[in-house]
């Protein structure tokens, strides 16, 4: 080989280098960055044609892993209130989990209200169990001290299976909320934390973006079948619900709340954690940059 | 017949432990089997409550079987049902008790137990209920519900940990296996903490020590639902007889449980005789036998006619010396007397809660604690919401579903959430957003109400880092406010939390009230 063939064909193996580099690196955007929205009457069915549509559970779970999976069930409230995540949409993660493959799906909550009730009365548990999942109760000893080097908290004891697990779903619902204005995928991870995390009102939306940043969830599944618009996040009147029949599937969790907030007609910048939390490179926050796949059953 | 009695005691025990345990919230609002089946039972309880407040609940017509029972088998709830007389077997059993032990205070001291009974009889019939104090199903309930579960609980747990955090090789799977079992049967689902726990719970080693200074202590001498089954047993149809054969050998009085005196032909005691069959089983003359033509003559407790009176009059002075308290005086109580939701009004409620502590087991977030002087002497060791140990779950209804006597009401849901146990206060010298330009909305965010009791007012406010802002200020809406007090509980502002509950407002009082 002389030297210039090599020159030549050295730079075509690079450019081709950089190109499958490039290449992978927008896939991997357009991966992190795009979100299907499923209508339709039946939480299970939207849930697992969303999840479908966003390349099938198996890109996410392989066979053999454990898998975590963490509802909003911190409420003592049954599903019509929309306090905790629909139990049918839980259960369908479960579901696909284990044909997947999985060995374990563990679900867990750090309730508010007493844990049995929550529990029981939030229909996860039943509905999880019978799904196949192992629902367990928070279990004080499995807190660890996480340094979580953040601009507002430090260290926080968080809830060690989440690291333990190979994969991570978070199943939130859409709510409204006191102080952070709507609760959904990032303020789900208060649930993992344990101490007295109620202090992390004080500079909530910072917290949410240091929380965020440790817990790394494969996939994120808001659950929008019936959203608390008032008096939450823990309602109890039904004039407060709203029935979207919705579920949105992600990656990015930026993304999905930017776009939770569009449901209470409020934009995801309005949101002080979903700023935040996009000004220092989560995810993203601007819908128009995002690749929003729709469909409807 | 020694073997057929213990195991019908035996099973006794357990099913009281079995429900015991059952008397805790499964996550779904109506409980299963709670263990005042117990005390629904207990004719003391039944003739008590029944002079104390005239009313009775359903479920004390059960024991109307009891007195029934005991009139046709004298006095065999003693022998062979009472959980507690079972434990006190079982303690006795622990030492060997020589015969000469077997006869000590065969004296005078098993009248005791009499006076006890018409004390209480004397003051229930003046309204007040002290029963429960002393009837030894309230008793054995209060003891396990506030110190010997916790305490078991508290051991197991310690055990369980001890071995998760040394990781000795391959026995955590193991050890936590048997925990997860024990979890799921016998062991309470948190950890419960009780004020007293330490106080009540000597009280009850106490008595059961007593067993190894004589076998069945209690029963002899304190016991008043014992003073009151015997008094029925002395019309019993069924009777022991002593044939001719017997040659006074006294093995029997080696092996009696009580005070019966069944060496003493034709004197023995009906009243004290808990027909355990014990004496029966030892003769070695097979000269003992129970029947229903047995005209044998028997012995009565000689009380005394003035101790008699004494008694009765005891039971009726403490009526106003324990009244005659400030808290007697009006219907305004200590602000921090929090009752559980369906309480009667005070008078009522006293006149009814024999202090059994089934509530305080029961209670999902371990809020209801034992009274010590809080409600007077007469409301010693009643239910008191304690909001820092743990707040009024909103939609359950337990404690009154497991009330034996009515004290508490067992009230549907929808009217449970409208009871008001007390009002919540916000103290803005300690709360974030008024004493320190610091935000917080926690009392807010947990609270119940469908449309929230407490609401924001949006301030502005001056920080010296910050400088004027806006932040967001609580006000608690009185009129939709309950007094739940898991506001209290979830306070960010540990220690003297910015926002308390009293019991002022509490529905159930209509002149603890301050608004109109």
């Amino acid at each position: 080989m002389d030297r210039r063939h090599f020159l030549k064909v050295s730079s075509i193996a690079g450019a081709g280098i950089i190109l499958s580099k490039e290449i992978a690196a927008m896939e991997k955007l357009s991966a992190r960055s795009s979100l299907v929205i499923a209508t339709g009457s039946s939480p299970a069915d939207i849930t697992r044609a969303a999840i479908e549509e966003f390349g099938g559970i198996s890109k996410f779970i392989s066979r053999g892993d454990y898998v975590v999976i963490k509802p909003n069930m911190a409420w003592d409230r049954e599903p019509k209130y929309a306090s905790n995540t629909n139990p049918e949409v839980v259960a369908a993660v479960v579901g696909l989990c284990l044909k997947a493959g999985a060995k374990k799906v563990d679900v867990f909550d750090r309730t508010v209200n007493s844990a049995k009730r929550c529990y029981v009365q939030s229909g996860i548990a039943g509905a999880a169990e019978a799904a196949g999942a192992t629902v367990s109760y928070i279990d004080d000893r499995k807190f660890q001290d996480i340094d979580l080097k953040g601009k507002a908290l430090q260290k926080w004891p968080l809830y060690s299976d989440i690291f333990k697990a190979d994969k991570v779903i978070n199943i939130p619902i859409a709510k409204d909320h006191g102080i952070a204005r709507l609760t959904m995928s990032m303020k789900n991870w208060m649930g993992v934390m344990g101490g007295r995390r109620d202090r992390i009102h004080q500079k909530l939306d910072q917290s949410l973006v240091d929380l965020a940043f440790a817990i790394k969830p494969t996939l994120t599944i808001l659950d929008a079948v019936r959203i608390l618009t008032d008096n939450g996040p823990q309602g109890g009147d039904l004039k407060d619900v709203k029935r979207l029949d919705t579920v949105i599937v992600g990656t990015d969790q930026v993304a999905i709340d930017s776009y939770g907030a569009t449901l209470f007609d409020i934009k995801g910048s309005d949101l002080g954690y979903v700023r935040l939390a996009a000004e220092a490179g989560l995810g993203e926050m601007d819908l128009s940059r995002l690749d929003i796949r729709k469909i409807s059953l | 017949m020694r073997i057929l009695r213990k195991t019908t005691q035996g099973i006794f025990l357990l099913l009281f432990i079995f429900l015991f345990i059952q008397t805790e919230s499964t996550g779904v609002d109506e409980l299963g089997y709670p263990v005042k089946f117990f005390l629904d039972f207990d004719p003391l309880i039944l003739i008590t409550t029944f002079l104390a407040s005239h009313s009775l609940e359903k479920g004390f017509y059960l024991s109307l079987s009891v007195i029934l029972m005991t009139l046709i088998f004298g006095r065999i709830f003693c022998g062979w049902v009472c959980p507690f007389g079972t434990i006190h077997n079982m303690v006795g059993a622990l030492k060997r008790h020589k015969g000469a032990e077997a006869q000590r205070g065969a004296g005078s001291l098993f009248r005791v137990k009499y006076f006890v009974l018409l004390f209480l009889l004397g003051s229930s019939l003046f309204t007040l209920q002290l029963a429960g104090v002393m009837d030894p199903i309230a008793l054995l309930i209060r003891s396990f519900s506030i110190s010997i579960y916790p305490a078991f609980n508290y051991m197991t747990r310690a055990f369980f940990d001890t071995v998760y955090e040394m990781d000795p090789k391959g026995l955590v799977d193991l050890s936590e296996t048997a925990y997860t079992g024990l979890k799921g049967s016998v062991l309470a689902f948190k950890q419960p903490y009780f004020k007293q726990a330490g106080f009540i719970g000597l009280i009850f080693i106490i008595i059961i020590a007593l067993n190894l200074y004589q076998k069945r202590f209690w029963c002899r001498n304190l016991c008043p639902l014992g003073a009151l089954l015997g008094l029925l047993s002395k019309y019993s149809i069924l009777k022991r007889e002593v044939s001719e054969g017997c040659n006074e050998c006294g093995v029997c009085s080696k092996v009696c449980q009580s005070d019966a005196r069944p060496n003493e032909k034709g004197h023995w005691v009906s009243t004290e005789c808990l027909y355990c069959w014990d004496c029966d089983d030892v003769c070695p003359q097979k000269a003992v036998s129970f029947g229903f033509n047995n005209n044998a003559g028997q012995g009565t407790p000689d009380l005394g006619r003035r101790r008699v009176l004494t008694s009765i009059g005891a039971g009726v002075v403490a009526v106003p010396l324990l009244r005659t308290t400030p808290l007697s005086a009006s219907d305004i109580l200590s602000p921090e007397l929090i009752r559980p939701p369906g309480a009667l009004a005070e008078k009522k409620f006293l006149e009814r809660c024999i202090k059994c502590g089934e509530c305080m087991k029961v209670c999902i977030t371990n809020g209801l604690q034992p009274t010590f002087l809080e409600a007077g002497l007469e409301g010693i060791w009643s239910p008191i919401l304690i909001p820092q140990t743990g707040y009024c779950e909103y939609r359950c209804t337990l404690c009154g579903q497991v009330c034996p006597t009515g004290a508490i009401k067992k009230l549907p849901l929808e009217e449970k959430v409208n009871i008001k146990i007390g009002l919540a206060n916000i103290n803005k010298s300690r709360c974030l957003p008024y004493a320190h330009a610091t935000q917080c909305i926690v009392c807010e965010e947990v609270c119940p109400t469908p449309k929230k009791a407490i609401w924001f007012e949006y301030v502005k406010v001056n920080s010296r880092e910050l400088g004027e802002f806006h932040i967001q200020q609580p006000k608690v809406d009185l009129k939709l406010c309950i007094g739940c007090g898991i506001c209290e509980k979830m306070c960010p502002v540990v220690g003297t939390p910015a926002i308390t509950v009293t019991s002022t407002g509490e529905s159930r009082s209509d002149n603890n009230q301050m608004i109109l």
